[in-house]
């Protein structure tokens, strides 16, 4: 008799439930001790450490004197709503989330469906977009930070080539987010690609020959049949882009400390910030319960959006 | 079996004698409890190994464990090290957040084990930022402040002649003549600059320890107290309690516009680093530490030259390096205590500063520095004895230094000064309050 049996025999006649055999037994002795290894550490790592964060958020301390602890209530909380950090570091956030996502998307796209016909040097390209993926974050942020110097950099010299002065980028408060949000992009749409490339070619074939036995152009075969079916990979990569996204630490750590004036303070970084440096332990704790509420609120929103309407 | 017993003899054997060998040589000299002595440090600083050599055979009971992180990473490490159950016994920290780790209860007073003639011998501004409620928590070993250097082929070859002594110092206005009429190219991307990129951090301007001193020396320490002149050269109250009012002045901003006009409108200096700019002559003026002039005595890459610090009103120039404490957790206190004013004063003290080239904490030391004794090193130690001050000394100086660099960057990158200081007044107050 197999484990899902015996269960839906329990639920079914509680009271007339037969005592488990050996076997049994010992196949849920096997089962849990696979697990177990994962379980405890899932339990140690994440699960232990996101209780003690929520008890935390509750307290005033610093790491250097941890014991002095003192119980403040929802104080952190309502000092996020009662000063403007939480709420503008917040938004920088969803702006950066926001010019990653809508901009990896179609050009990931793009890219996947390149990779997916049979035209020249595919494997070239496939490599260069990679590249930048499975380069470190430090590296990838240090190189753009010298591309993007506003005296010497490369991108500035290109510009002054074709007319156009210096421009200050990662100084100017207009222009420090919108090129950590290129580099982001030049970074992950390799990774986007490469999901779209996986749904395409988990495509039935036989439904884009049908379309276009019908008569439907290529352009009517993407717009009506591919896209669509596309739609749980579209939804993986929307809600992995934007946890990606509002999870970003290196480029505002390496390249700007957040700066200037605010303008990438991105909130990862803002927890980091407040826990080692401001000394706010119990003030971090909280802004991440609330980042840990936000991330969840948003997948499940983008999840109930996008969710798929067709199957194949 | 027999082959287990075997190998289970043979491994105890090796073991009884290896432990033996280790007690024979330690006892040779050590006839009380042997000690470890946990260090964190920062890599090539001290306390060094000659010096500590020499105070094991003084000590010869005490063994040290030396534990190193980037100076960058320091005072995370601290953070989480100082709170676990088995702290160091010894930390080489950043000498402003003394009085931080002092209100902390990580670091252990030391005003009972420093020598009789400590408080004369001890340089003014290293005992006020070592020192936090009528306790010294840090003798101090080596102290620094920045001058500013530059090069002297460029400045001759634009007709300038910088002053080499503190009473013909320049004003900034005149400081910035002689950045333009050096700098060689466009303003704001010259092929020579006229005021290098800093080498600390990453190279961008605002940190308090150098660009803080722009709107403090528009200040007047003689002023009135209630005065904003005064509050603006103290840039915080003395109690470390209240920040209001004492960046945000009228005679704050003024030399804040000015500040920015250097990266912006005049622009004889770059917004991001430039590693090596001085050194590779690609800046006429550069303003560091006696570090730099050290190592340009032991490899002089170009022929350079030093000015004292320009100032608006009231000269000054912030003090502080690196420094050694003992923890007030350790295992060992007293001996840990010992070992931090051992290395602080005396012999000690000279062996582990003339390592490195920066200047001593000990006016009594000063003599035995040829090179701090002559033009052109002898401008840092001027500066220290006249104009030296720490940078604003507090409980939360470290989150004070964080909001206000980020502030002057903000300013040095085009952002409104009168906005940018209210707007850091107001969250250095914030941290103040908790």
């Amino acid at each position: 008799m197999s484990v899902s049996n015996t269960l839906s025999t329990a639920s079914a006649k509680p009271r007339t439930r037969r005592p488990a055999t050996r076997r049994q037994k010992r196949d849920w002795l096997f089962a849990a001790g696979f697990l177990a290894p994962f379980m405890i550490l899932l339990l140690v790592f994440q699960y232990v450490p996101l209780l003690v964060m929520a008890r935390n958020s509750v307290y005033d301390y610093s790491l250097l004197n941890p014991a002095a602890a003192k119980f403040v209530g929802l104080r952190n909380f309502t000092d996020m709503i009662d000063y403007d950090d939480a709420a503008v570091s917040f938004g920088v956030t969803f702006l950066f989330a926001l010019g990653v996502v809508v901009f990896v998307i179609p050009i990931a796209f793009s890219l996947a469906l390149f990779l997916n016909s049979k035209l020249p040097a595919r494997g070239l390209v496939r490599t260069m977009i990679m590249l930048p993926v499975v380069t470190s974050s430090v590296v990838v942020a240090t190189m753009w930070s010298f591309l993007l110097d506003p005296s010497n950099g490369l991108i500035n010299g290109v510009l002054n080539i074709v007319g156009i002065g210096n421009q200050p980028f990662l100084t100017s408060t207009s222009q420090a987010l919108p090129a950590l949000i290129a580099m982001t992009l030049w970074q992950q749409v390799g990774f986007g690609a490469i999901l779209f490339l996986a749904g395409l070619q988990g495509l039935p074939v036989e439904l884009t020959e049908a379309a276009r036995i019908d008569g439907a152009t290529r352009r009517q075969v993407l717009w009506n049949v591919t896209i669509p079916l596309l739609s749980r990979t579209t939804l993986f990569v929307v809600v992995i882009m934007t946890v990606f996204s509002l999870q970003a630490f290196a480029p505002a750590f390496l390249m700007t400390q957040g700066g200037p004036q605010e303008s990438t303070n991105l909130i990862v970084y803002h927890i980091y910030n407040s826990a080692f440096i401001m000394q706010q332990a119990g003030y971090a704790s909280a802004l991440s319960v609330a980042l840990l509420l936000v991330v969840l609120a948003i997948s499940m929103a983008q999840m109930a959006l996008l969710r798929s309407r067709w199957n194949y | 079996m027999n082959a287990r017993i075997l190998f289970l003899a043979g491994l105890l054997g090796a073991t009884a004698l290896g432990s033996t060998g280790a007690f024979a040589q330690n006892s040779a000299a050590c006839t009380g409890e042997a000690v470890t002595l946990r260090i964190l440090r920062t890599p090539g600083n001290y306390p060094y190994p000659a010096p500590m050599e020499a105070w094991q055979k003084e000590n010869p009971c005490v063994k040290f464990e030396i534990n190193e992180v980037p100076f960058a990473q320091l005072a995370d490490t601290i953070s989480v090290q100082a709170a676990s159950s088995n702290p160091p016994d010894v930390l080489v920290y950043d000498g402003p957040n003394t009085q931080s780790y002092a209100a902390s209860g990580i670091l252990l007073p030391l005003t009972k084990y420093l020598p009789k003639d400590w408080d004369e011998d001890i340089l003014p501004a290293t005992k006020a930022e070592h020192s936090f409620e009528g306790e010294v928590y840090s003798p101090g070993i080596e102290q620094t402040t920045v001058a500013m250097y530059y090069n002297k082929k460029l400045v001759e070859a634009a007709g300038i002649k910088p002053p080499q002594t503190l009473d013909k110092a320049w004003t900034w206005p005149e400081a910035l003549a002689a950045f333009k009429a050096c700098q060689q190219g466009p303003a704001g991307a010259p092929s020579i600059w006229g005021l290098g990129p800093t080498r600390f951090g990453n190279g961008q301007p605002g940190l308090v320890y150098q660009d803080l001193i722009y709107q403090r020396s528009a200040g007047d320490p003689k002023a009135a107290p209630e005065s904003s002149a005064y509050k603006t050269f103290w840039a915080l109250s003395k109690d470390g309690k209240s920040v209001e009012g004492y960046l945000n002045t009228p005679e704050a901003i003024e030399a804040l516009k000015f500040y920015q006009s250097l990266f912006n409108s005049e622009g004889v200096a770059p917004k991001v680093g430039i590693p090596n700019a001085f050194f590779d002559g690609k800046a006429c003026f550069y303003i560091d530490t006696p570090a730099a002039g050290s190592a340009l005595i032991k490899d002089p890459k170009i022929e350079w030259g030093i000015t004292p610090i320009p100032y608006f009103k009231t000269p000054i120039v912030h003090t502080g390096s690196t420094t050694i404490g003992a923890t007030a957790r350790s295992k060992h206190p007293d001996i840990a205590a010992k070992f931090v004013v051992d290395m602080s004063t005396g012999e000690y003290a000279y062996m582990n500063v003339s390592q490195r080239g920066n200047l001593p904490t000990l006016k009594s030391l000063f003599p035995r520095f040829e090179t701090y004794n002559a033009y052109p090193m002898k401008v840092f130690v001027d500066q220290l004895q006249e104009w030296g001050q720490p940078r604003p000394p507090g409980p939360k100086f470290a989150q004070y230094d964080k909001l206000v660099t980020d502030a002057l960057r903000a300013v040095a990158f085009g952002g409104d000064p009168a906005d940018l200081m209210a707007d850091a007044e107001k969250k250095v107050q914030r941290v103040l309050d908790r």
